[in-house]
């Protein structure tokens, strides 16, 4: 195949293809797009930034997690009149009371900070990712997350309440459930098997931390706490989520500095 | 009564499946990069495929007025910015190009 022989503008066109030496054969023409393919990928992977920044504010949520109050009032005020319940759990029980808060400013601020810095990225590398599904998944979550509650307390939508088994909210960590499953989605629009095989670890994290009492692990280990020590033992099942999100966000961003250089 | 004996089924060859407009080296690049992203900026593609911006321009303004790409202009902050994005019609004539590609290569074989 000519460099310029086949287009409508081959007669106008000075033959620039040639000048490379690339391969004519269709091997070496698939072989081509195939590595342009796979560089371009590299090339605009940018997924480093939202899972540092949604590890960072699972750390800031800590102290929210940490029992303050009487402990053996623990469950007095379970489930009653709990703001975002989907979202902070149930007071009284593990967390604080303005979790729920805490979690809508910080779900909403972190995808809109992801979206600057996608857009931000495109226009430095020049390549734009198709990032707003991620967004508008995650967002659409949260809000569901909020309105579900009130709303299944009105008389003819209770069948709502199905849709948010107590089990995955109760300790406040569903917000978990909701950032993972906006990294499936975003792992898609980046196409990017690293991050499907974290929004895999990550899930799995989360759903544990959600459904299980991760302290009890901890305690197995040799932790014995005693006293004041006792108000921290539900941070086990904050931190471990955390953790993953920042050890594959940094290891992400390490991965992308080497290929920029050894591209560069 | 005298039995017809079927005709053989005629294959076309797969260079028949070949599309001049994108069987040209750096237009399938620039389908190719497209694809990958929700749209790619004029420098990246340009510095990429290793083309000049005149050239660049020509091959853009083939695969345009064939439909397989939009061309948006626009600026960041006052510095003018070019970004190319693949259509429908682009995304299928590049899928059948490569498919065209890799059933010749598998003939060959």
């Amino acid at each position: 195949m000519s460099g310029e022989g086949n287009g409508a503008a081959s007669g106008r066109e000075p033959d620039d293809s040639g000048k490379t030496g690339q391969p004519e054969d269709p091997a070496g023409l698939l072989d081509e797009m195939r590595a342009l393919r796979r560089r371009t990928r590299t090339a605009r992977h940018a997924y480093w930034f939202p899972l540092v920044l949604f590890g960072l504010l699972t750390c800031l949520s800590a102290p929210f997690y940490v029992q303050w109050g009487n402990l053996s009032q623990a469950g007095a005020t379970a489930g009653g009149g709990v703001p975002f319940a989907m979202l902070g759990g149930f007071p009284a029980i593990t967390t604080q009371r303005y979790l729920g808060y805490f979690w809508l400013v910080a779900l909403l601020g972190g995808l809109l900070l992801t979206l600057l810095w996608y857009r931000w990225n495109a226009r430095r590398v020049g390549l734009q990712t198709p990032a707003r599904g991620y967004i508008v998944t995650t967002a659409v979550l949260t809000v569901l997350a909020v309105v579900l509650p009130p709303l299944s307390q009105v008389s003819w939508l209770r069948f709502l309440s199905l849709l948010w088994p107590g089990d995955l909210v109760i300790r406040g960590t569903f917000p978990f459930v909701i950032i993972a499953v906006g990294l499936w989605v975003l792992a898609w629009a980046e196409r990017s098997r690293a991050l499907t095989v974290i929004a895999a670890v990550y899930t799995a994290t989360a759903l544990l931390a959600a459904l299980y009492n991760v302290e009890n692990v901890v305690f197995r280990l040799g932790w014995n706490p005693s006293g004041w020590q006792w108000r921290l033992t539900t941070l086990p099942n904050v931190l471990l989520p955390a953790l993953v999100l920042l050890i594959a966000g940094t290891a992400a961003f390490a991965a992308q500095r080497h290929r920029a250089g050894a591209q560069a | 009564m005298q039995d017809v004996a079927p005709e053989p089924e005629i294959r076309p060859h797969p260079t028949s499946g070949l599309d001049d407009t994108v069987h040209q080296r750096h237009r399938l690049g620039i389908l190719t990069i497209t694809a990958e992203a929700q749209r790619a900026e004029f420098g990246y593609l340009r510095e990429t495929l290793g083309l000049t911006a005149g050239n660049l321009s020509r091959h853009l303004t083939v695969l345009e007025e064939a439909g397989m790409i939009n061309v948006e202009k626009g600026y960041a902050g006052r510095r003018p910015r070019t970004w190319v994005r693949i259509t429908p019609k682009g995304r299928a004539a590049l899928a059948a190009e490569l498919a065209a590609l890799t059933e010749l290569l598998r003939r060959h074989q």
